[in-house]
């Protein structure tokens, strides 16, 4: 998080983690075409090769909040490859957030989970940790065959800790849902750290109001964090809870 | 003494979500003045770009004629139209991104922030242009510069491009749409670029990281080899000490200096003899191998001459073959030069090999201890060139164990000659044999600068060859 106290400005940044070829950019471009165009960049793509990303696709949205503070979100993705590890240690550095998109097939459960594992190392060696991480969980491409059932995946999900949603981004479902959960998170633990609210008069429902609503998605925000399932959108940390 | 500023690569973090971009370096500066030039053309207004330092990177003006009559003749006009310059480099385009700035002469700027990413990084200047309402020389004109010849200020203002207000406003914007295209492939490629220099930073650094833990590793395992060479040293001795006494007192019990035993009894001993002399051997071989292997086994060299060493060996093995029904034959060409070599060791060699080949041959078979003069090939170990006068014939000595036994199929030839190796694990229990014979034979071989290898004896068998120089080559 960068924070510009002349400017009045807070910028967050979230990144896109998840297995080769799980729709992370799929996510970000469903994103930007959701966005209302006032509030959204270009989105970059950096250096693709047979549609694939090679450093990362970056979405920059901006959001003015009822008090005086605007926050700018830049949304990065990862590359899935294996080989690119030490590009994914770069990108993920200095992360406020993490979506971890995942295959829903059943054939990707290995992948899902080493690339899980992978994200967890690479928090580590940037002096991060997963567990005071904000992360939501998607499981993307509900629509295509051999995927793990929504029993099976709810079941799960309620042993866990962290809200899973359930997506199909090449449609733009589920994927608005993810973001906000994850911007949720993400404030919620920004706001407790920095204590946001008191400096800047800022109003954190209505601000998560005023961006699902220029994402297209104008309905009452307990609406929109209730599409999750599993896990707490509560901050886990202690010291957060007011 | 001026020390030269730090230069500092910036973080992806920095060039994505800070504020440290600048106009300078997100457009190529020749390129930026070649698109004024050509919207200066296409519109007819002048044009100029700063950065947000107050730079000039672009710039398609030419001074109106107005000006330049001014700045001739008059020197209070002159003095104002240079505030008017410095002011229009000034001017905030404030919140809404654009400003307009009335000069004296009735000329106006107008001015527009360039943005990237919700940021401002420069500002486009448009003008002057006279807007469409002026047709007189103005009374501001006037007030500044009261002797001035209307008649030709008129004359010249009009000269001025004329442009309406909401025409430029349009240019502008034009104008701002195109340069938020070039910034954006800009940044795009400094962060690619910089990402780039970033990955292959980041993976040299965690390959380093690899390297020195293999390196640890390898450091490790070298002294667990030397430890291991050091212990097989140690107990190899330590085993012969009490072994020697077993050997020697069952010996006497054999031969009864102890006194009459019965036949059973004296069987048991001798087995226990048997035993112990191969266990000594299985010692003696590894004690030996240990030697070969850490570079500690001396070797005392002398004049060895080959047919004296093959009869030798040839009358030791004798009564082996005999009793097992092989013909031994020798095979030594007249006139062999002599080798310079340990002969003990060099007789070792041969004797593993005949015994070997015994083992391996049936009742009826036929072993042959061959031995003729030949040449070996010397060349340095790596072709750095000077080859002409590197590589040479030296002369030699080959030595060839035949056997007319079951031979060795091609892809354990190799692997004969690894410590405990046997081919047939259920050959070993019918002929015996440590394992360790071969691997002795090749490194002893080695330790000469000698070769082995193994050919197929025709129809069956197998041939072991041993190539040895007869001097020590220098260049191995």
């Amino acid at each position: 998080m960068q924070l510009d106290f002349a400017a009045r400005e807070l910028t967050v940044k979230l990144v896109y983690y998840g297995p080769a070829l799980s729709g992370k950019t799929t996510n970000l471009q469903a994103l930007h075409d959701a966005t209302d165009p006032g509030s959204t960049g270009r989105l970059m793509t950096l250096e693709t090769k047979d549609d694939r990303t090679l450093f990362f696709d970056l979405l920059p949205l901006t959001f003015k909040g009822k008090g005086d503070l605007s926050v700018r979100v830049k949304v990065f993705t990862v590359p899935g490859q294996v080989i690119h590890a030490s590009t994914r240690r770069l990108v993920v550095q200095g992360a406020d957030g993490v979506a971890f998109v995942a295959d829903s097939r059943v054939t990707e459960t290995q992948h899902n989970a080493d690339a899980f594992l992978d994200l967890k190392q690479n928090l580590k060696a940037n002096g991060l940790s997963l567990k005071e991480m904000p992360l939501i969980i998607q499981f993307n491409k509900r629509d295509v065959p051999g995927v793990r059932t929504d029993e099976e995946i709810a079941q799960l999900a309620a042993q866990g800790r962290e809200p899973v949603y359930l997506a199909v981004a090449t449609k733009g479902k589920g994927v608005v849902e993810s973001f906000i959960g994850l911007l949720h998170l993400t404030w919620s633990t920004l706001e407790a750290e920095h204590d946001l609210g008191r400096k800047f008069g800022f109003d954190s429902r209505a601000f998560l109001g005023e961006v699902a609503s220029k994402l297209g998605m104008p309905r009452p925000i307990n609406e929109i964090l209730g599409a999750c399932v599993g896990g707490a959108l509560e901050v886990l940390r202690p010291e957060a809870t007011p | 003494m001026t020390t030269a500023p730090e230069v500092r690569e910036r973080t992806l973090d920095e060039l994505t979500l800070g504020s440290s971009l600048s106009l300078e370096e997100l457009v190529e500066r020749s390129a930026l003045s070649e698109m004024a030039k050509s919207f200066h053309q296409l519109f007819g207004v002048p044009l100029r770009i700063f950065s947000d330092a107050g730079v000039l990177l672009a710039d398609a003006s030419a001074q109106p004629a107005i000006y330049e009559y001014l700045n001739e003749n008059h020197r209070r006009a002159k003095a104002a139209l240079q505030e008017v310059v410095a002011a229009v480099k000034r001017v905030d385009p404030g919140p809404k991104g654009e400003a307009a700035y009335n000069c004296f002469t009735g000329g106006v700027y107008h001015v527009t922030a360039i943005q990237y990413d919700g940021r401002q990084l420069g500002r486009l200047v448009l003008g002057p242009f006279l807007p469409a309402n002026v047709k007189e020389v103005p009374q501001t004109l006037l007030a500044v510069e009261p002797e001035v010849d209307v008649a030709v200020a008129k004359d010249l203002l009009l000269r001025m491009p004329r442009a309406r207000e909401e025409t430029v406003r349009q240019i502008a914007r034009h104008l701002r749409g195109t340069l938020d295209l070039i910034l954006f492939s800009g940044h795009k490629a400094l962060l690619t670029s910089s990402m780039h220099l970033a990955s292959v930073r980041e993976s040299f650094r965690d390959l380093q990281e690899k390297n020195g833990k293999l390196q640890e590793a390898y450091d490790r395992l070298k002294e667990l080899d030397r430890l291991k060479s050091n212990f097989l040293a140690t107990v190899s001795h330590e085993l012969r000490t009490p072994l020697t006494s077993i050997i020697g007192y069952s010996e006497m019990l054999a031969e009864g200096i102890a006194g009459d035993m019965t036949a059973e009894q004296k069987d048991f001993v001798r087995t226990i003899h048997e035993k112990g002399e191969q266990l000594l051997e299985l010692i003696s071989g590894l004690l030996d191998l240990s030697k070969l292997e850490s570079g500690t086994l001396a070797m005392r060299r002398g004049d060895v001459a080959v047919d004296a060493l093959v009869a030798d060996v040839l009358q030791t093995v004798s009564p082996t073959a005999r009793k097992r029904g092989v013909n031994l034959v020798s095979d030594v060409d007249s006139a062999m030069p002599k080798l310079w070599a340990d002969s003990t060791r060099l007789r070792q060699v041969l004797l593993n090999l005949t015994d070997n080949a015994l083992k391996f041959t049936p009742p009826g078979g036929t072993v042959t201890i061959g031995a003729r003069a030949t040449s070996i090939d010397v060349a340095p170990p790596d072709d750095d060139g000077g080859i002409v006068l590197l590589r040479s014939k030296q002369a030699a000595v080959e030595l060839r164990v035949s056997d007319t036994g079951i031979g060795i199929p091609d892809p354990e030839k190799p692997k004969v000659f690894d410590a405990f190796y046997q081919v047939d694990n259920s050959s070993t229990r019918q002929v015996g044999g440590t394992g360790l014979g071969l691997s002795i034979v090749k490194r002893l071989v080695e330790a000469h600068d000698g070769r082995i290898a193994i050919t197929d004896n025709k129809p069956s068998g197998a041939v072991f060859v041993v190539t040895i120089p007869c001097r020590r080559a220098t260049l191995s």
